[in-house]
């Protein structure tokens, strides 16, 4: 039998990183990736994969805010099966990212960005090595608490539009706390673009997480389709099977 | 080798990870443009009386060419000099790069002979496949005709939701088309015996359903 890579592999240099972003509709998916290109494009040879319910809702958004050429910018088309095309069938994805690294072969980190689904869709480990989870305060304060594999596990969770708190009578504070207590050491950032400490912190991340991956040592995580076998960590028991 | 209907049937699969879910046969595109959602099976025969011909006989062309040890790109060009749109060209061949990597992987050296093609379309690399697995050349045809019947009828299932036992009737029924598809091309063996049979209004559909920009579906 041929030899296939079963799990997950240390992904090194060879490579750009390829970094997913994933959480519901209207979080800000489209805005931080246009955020995070508008503080990196400087620096890194970025380019972007969208997975929009329509074509290319997405692609269209971040052409026109203007942060890349436009042929850096490309979009699968999913079959109304956004959650397919990111975890189970990732060909169309694992394609479109391979022609983009084909065609620029000096990429430093390709960005995929999910169709918005719902609180359970997370990227395959074997189409992207590192994941954010985007939630936003619009959402209502108590999303974080309800959990799930993107809130529990993703490598980043980002609670988007601290700004608008005071207007939808959020506690940011709170809901950190809250995403914050549901993640054990993972890292929790609230984000606003008007906070300019929130993106430093994000762009820190992103730098942090090309260095681990650059070094070599970047193994892809599954947050998991289901709960992880242990809740008992959040409620302090002991761990038992 | 595992038995060739068990490799048939691997292939016929919707789970095989081929990015099947992103095709709809262009019945987006027919619906989009004025197809009414009743028609349905009447677009599941002409395709059938139509491109299918032309996929099925190039796949089977493909499977004997791979044996023989005979010209690959041309039993390719033989099926993009059949098939008009450059949308369906470039869709099929999209597909194709998805069986391929798939192929190279999970059966290394059955495709090996693709390499002097550029971009083969999803026949073509099926049809190689086939040869190496000892699928045979009627059961090759119907799992092309198959295949176009159920990715139409799934995407049918999205783009206007239905009683799925309904469009599972539909399916039923289009079989005995199925089998005319294979009675048409089972024989075919080189490139010039491929059925050169154009199916304008699809053709234009197809075209019109690329240049939208509210795509569910690649194609």
């Amino acid at each position: 039998m041929p030899e296939l890579a079963a799990l997950p592999q240390p992904v090194g240099p060879h490579r750009p990183l390829r970094l997913g972003v994933c959480g519901p509709v209207g979080t800000g998916k489209s805005s931080l990736i246009a955020l995070l290109c508008r503080e990196l494009a400087e620096r890194l040879e970025l380019a972007v994969v969208t997975n929009d319910i329509y074509t290319d809702e997405d692609a269209r958004f971040l052409r026109s805010a203007g942060v890349l050429a436009s042929d850096r910018i490309r979009a699968v088309e999913t079959g109304a099966c956004p959650h397919t095309a990111i975890r189970d069938d990732i060909s169309a994805n694992l394609m479109m990212v391979e022609d983009l690294e084909f065609d620029y072969p000096e990429l430093d980190v390709v960005l995929i960005e999910s169709g918005g689904d719902n609180l359970t869709a997370t990227f395959s480990p074997a189409l992207v090595d590192v994941q954010i989870f985007v939630l936003d305060v619009a959402g209502g304060g108590d999303v974080a608490r309800k959990g799930g594999p993107g809130i529990e596990r993703a490598d980043l969770l980002v609670v988007n539009k601290t700004d608008l708190a005071p207007y939808v009578g959020v506690d940011v504070v709170r809901m950190v706390a809250d995403a914050t207590a549901a993640r054990g050491e993972r890292p929790v950032i609230g984000l606003s673009r008007s906070d300019r400490s929130s993106i430093d912190a994000l762009v820190g991340w992103l730098d942090g997480v090309r260095d681990h991956h650059l070094s070599g040592a970047l193994i892809p995580v599954d947050p998991g389709p289901m709960a992880a076998h242990s809740h008992a960590h959040a409620h302090g028991h002991a761990h038992e099977h | 080798m595992p038995h060739p209907e068990l490799l048939m049937l691997m292939l016929a699969d919707a789970r095989l990870p081929v990015a099947g879910h992103t095709q709809s046969g262009t019945l987006e595109g027919a619906l989009a443009n004025g197809l009414d959602p009743a028609d349905v099976p009447a677009y599941l025969r002409s395709r059938l009386w139509g491109a299918i011909r032309v996929e099925a006989g190039t796949a089977v062309a493909a499977r004997h060419a791979a044996r023989g040890g005979a010209d690959l790109a041309g039993v390719d060009r033989a099926w993009a000099a059949r098939t008009v749109s450059p949308a369906l060209r470039d869709a099929a061949r999209l597909q194709g790069q998805a069986l391929l990597r798939l192929a190279v992987r999970v059966w290394p050296g059955a495709v090996g002979a693709l390499e002097v093609v550029t971009r083969p379309s999803r026949s073509t690399v099926l049809g190689t496949l086939a040869g190496h697995l000892d699928i045979g050349a009627a059961s090759l045809a119907r799992l092309v005709a198959y295949d176009d019947v159920q990715t139409v009828c799934a995407a049918a299932l999205k783009l206007v939701p239905l009683d799925p036992v309904v469009v599972t009737g539909w399916v039923h029924d289009a079989l005995d088309h199925v089998d005319d598809v294979v009675r048409a091309v089972a024989d075919v063996q080189t490139p010039d015996e491929i059925p050169a049979v154009a199916s304008p209004q699809i053709e234009a559909w197809a075209q019109a359903h690329a240049g939208s920009s509210r795509r569910l579906f690649r194609a």
